[in-house]
């Protein structure tokens, strides 16, 4: 599966030559808009950056529509809560695009307790030829005025404005991993370990409360909910992950409060891969609806399944991101990487999937070919427009010419978040504070 | 025995993130904390488990009968409590709680426990898997885990004190950390989790025919440290219960009696955990 590569490296350091990384520019959520037109990326420090797909140009058929900075700004700033002596991150935890429905754009951002709604707008025209006012919007001296004129629209240099249309504060008691928008365009929810709460865009002091697994008596907790996803087409049908490995499918037509749910989606574990860590790695981190909306994709630590919607009891494939990390376990929870939360993701059509790796390595699994490959974002091994070249990882046994072996991984170098473009073969990759576009220029015929 | 080793080495590791959690920045992270608790809690297990492997398999049989009944009572985290206890650490005890369990379905039992994690299967390529142990279905006696009275008899080490005391001092972190009792996935069939809260351990159970324990002063060395499991294991059960009055509804009777055991002893160490609580 090769693919040129235009790559286009952000860094948002300001330290770009100096090896170690600004923590606050490390890159913590990575979206494409419905038409893909727009990508956003959030990051530690609060920020949220927007880059533009470039309208193709006959100039240059080969530079197809890069991607480069549309709008910049501070999405969330570090709070403290005095009540419980706490301070809230500033970091974006999820972006989530509302579908188009006029010029502007609109995106949903979240830290651990607060969502916000942002509108993007574009400016470029502006009035001029005030009656009282001068240029400088400086009041005319009235005597000076000697005639009326009606002040016309003259073209400036287009300027984005963003500004916060809404604050969806105080919903959460524990930390906001999810959120996701409803297909009625209307309403969206948003998910915490314990909760989650549907919310109007239009309403900011109130949400309802559709999922609560906290336990009456704490000590009893056993599982927390890891992500949660609103089905693409139906506005009734929602999913949720649990960190003890299971999906609950919940309509919201049964009932108020979706706490029964109308599908459990659970694999019964290996018994022969019972380890101390076996429920770590059994931890969904993501799940992702298929466009189609009959599949759900999700990833634990070592693998990545999708499921049908249909059939309950186990993934109907079950896909093997790094599976020679199964005997590092021990060393992974020592340095907490097995804590880590991959993001996992579907192409336009639903027949590749995708997930992140360490090493800066990234996996894609064709579902029709059963063929996957392993590819590498980083700055040595990619310029750009190169092809990348799929990597390998040798775990013992015959090494080949240039095989990683496992012991000599980087696991500060992870990728956790990917997004594909909704049609094209657009991917977008953040490792650690870089973010890599890649673009397929071979047509379709191989997806 | 290696494995112990890695269990123990295991367990400070978890202390040490749970320990940390507290001063990282955006607040304690509910889900990292019950994972690093499951994990805990699993090491302490087998970490113990060579102790009681021994010295309770005599009791265990003498009170095999008496603890059948109270199988449907059961919840995984008063299986768990009981590190101390030591039985529910033997391997088999686990393992033929499982087949006694399995039919017992009804609500107030399966709150949590679908398969047991604590299954004895060798895993073969993981670094660290539970130790196959030796004994047979004889022992069956899983209900006398739950005894906390037991729990005196039995020697602990000085370093499990350490690691115990360890625990009480980080009193007000996450209760989470020391909250969950049941890891295992739920099977479809049960209900997602506790209508009512988990049964104590029995009060009053037969004590044990064979006493380890030894003098008084180790006994009540051990018997602070075993409390101390005890109640950690058991989450907030041991403290909650401590006067007794307080036993939540629904639950045993037994609740009162063997808390007020630990909490005897424990007392000076129990504001922290109860803040805790609360705080969370």
């Amino acid at each position: 599966m090769g693919e040129d590569a235009d790559t286009r490296k952000i860094n948002h350091s300001f330290l770009r030559d100096h090896n170690y990384v600004t923590e606050a520019d490390i890159i913590s959520t990575v979206e494409f808009n419905q038409t893909g037109e727009l990508l956003a990326t959030g990051d530690k420090g609060g920020r949220v950056v927007i880059f533009q797909r470039e309208p193709e140009s006959k100039n240059e058929p080969y530079c197809q529509g890069e991607y480069n900075v549309y709008s910049t700004f501070q999405s969330h700033e570090p709070e403290f809560d005095y009540l419980k002596s706490l301070e809230i991150e500033e970091k974006i935890n999820k972006i989530r695009w509302l579908p188009q429905q006029n010029a502007a754009h609109f995106l949903l951002s979240t830290n651990d307790k607060t969502i916000k709604l942002w509108k993007v707008s574009e400016r470029d025209k502006r009035p001029e030829g005030y009656n009282l006012k001068d240029e400088e919007g400086r009041m005319k001296d009235l005597s000076t005025v000697t005639s009326l004129q009606v002040p016309v629209l003259k073209p400036m240099d287009l300027m984005v404005e963003v500004s916060a249309r809404r604050i969806f504060a105080n919903g959460h008691t524990y930390h906001v991993n999810s959120i996701s928008v409803n297909s009625d365009c209307e309403t969206y929810m948003s998910a915490d370990d314990l909760r989650i709460n549907l919310w109007h865009l239009g309403i900011t002091d109130r949400s309802f409360n559709i999922v609560d697994i906290k336990p009456a008596n704490m000590e009893e907790l056993t599982e927390v909910i890891t992500a949660a996803e609103f089905h693409p087409h139906h506005c009734n049908l929602f999913v949720y992950s649990s960190s003890k490995g299971s999906l609950r499918l919940c309509d919201m037509r049964a009932s108020a409060l979706c706490d029964k749910h109308a599908k459990l989606f659970e694999e019964p574990e290996d018994p022969n891969n019972r380890s101390f860590f076996s429920e770590i790695i059994s931890s969904i981190s993501d799940v992702k609806f298929s466009h189609s909306g009959r599949y759900l994709l999700t990833r634990d630590y070592l693998t990545t399944k999708v499921w049908d919607l249909n059939m309950e009891n186990k993934p109907i494939e079950t896909y093997q991101v790094h599976d020679y990390l199964r005997s590092k376990l021990c060393s992974l929870y020592e340095n907490d990487c097995i804590f880590d939360k991959f993001e996992c993701a579907w192409n336009g059509s639903d027949s590749v999937i995708m997930t992140g790796a360490y090493n800066n390595f990234f996996r894609m699994f064709d579902r029709n070919t059963k063929r996957d490959v392993t590819l590498e974002a980083s700055r040595e091994s990619s310029k750009p427009r190169a092809v990348l070249k799929p990597r390998r990882v040798c775990a013992g046994g015959k090494r080949r010419k240039d095989d990683i072996s496992v012991d000599s991984l980087d696991f500060t170098k992870k990728i956790l978040h990917t997004a594909w473009h909704p049609a094209e073969n657009i991917i977008a990759i953040a490792a650690t504070n870089n973010l890599y576009i890649f673009q397929d220029k071979v047509n379709s015929e191989m997806h | 025995m290696e494995y112990k080793v890695e269990a123990h080495r295991i367990m400070s590791i978890s202390l040490g993130k749970i320990y940390n959690s507290r001063v990282q920045r955006g607040g304690i992270k509910l889900h990292k904390n019950l994972l690093v608790s499951l994990v805990l809690r699993s090491a302490r297990q087998v970490y113990l488990s060579d102790y009681y492997g021994g010295a309770c398999l005599g009791s265990q049989r003498a009170e095999a009968g008496e603890w059948a009944e109270g199988e449907t009572m059961e919840s995984l985290e008063g299986r768990s409590s009981p590190g101390a206890a030591g039985a529910d650490s033997c391997e088999s005890e686990t393992e033929s709680r499982e087949t006694l369990r399995a039919p017992e379905t009804n609500a107030q039992a399966s709150v949590e426990v679908a398969a047991e994690r604590n299954a004895e299967e060798p895993a073969s390529s993981s670094d660290y898997n539970w130790p196959q142990g030796g004994e047979t279905d004889e022992e069956r006696a899983p209900g006398q885990a739950e005894d906390s009275t037991q729990v005196p008899s039995c020697p602990v080490p000085e370093s499990r004190f350490e690691c115990g005391a360890a625990n009480a001092d980080e009193g007000p972190q996450s209760p989470a950390a020391a909250a969950p009792c049941c890891t295992r996935k739920r099977s479809a069939g049960k209900s997602p989790y506790a209508g009512s809260p988990v049964k104590r351990p029995r009060p009053g159970s037969v004590p044990p025919a064979n006493t380890e324990g030894g003098d008084a002063s180790e006994d009540m060395d051990t018997g602070n440290v075993s409390s101390l499991i005890t109640i950690f294991g058991s989450s907030f059960s041991g403290l909650l219960s401590k006067d007794g009055a307080q036993a939540e509804p629904g639950a045993a009777d037994g609740d009162s009696g063997s808390g007020t055991i630990c909490c005897e002893q424990m007392l000076p160490n129990l504001s922290p955990w109860s803040t805790a609580i609360v705080a969370f």
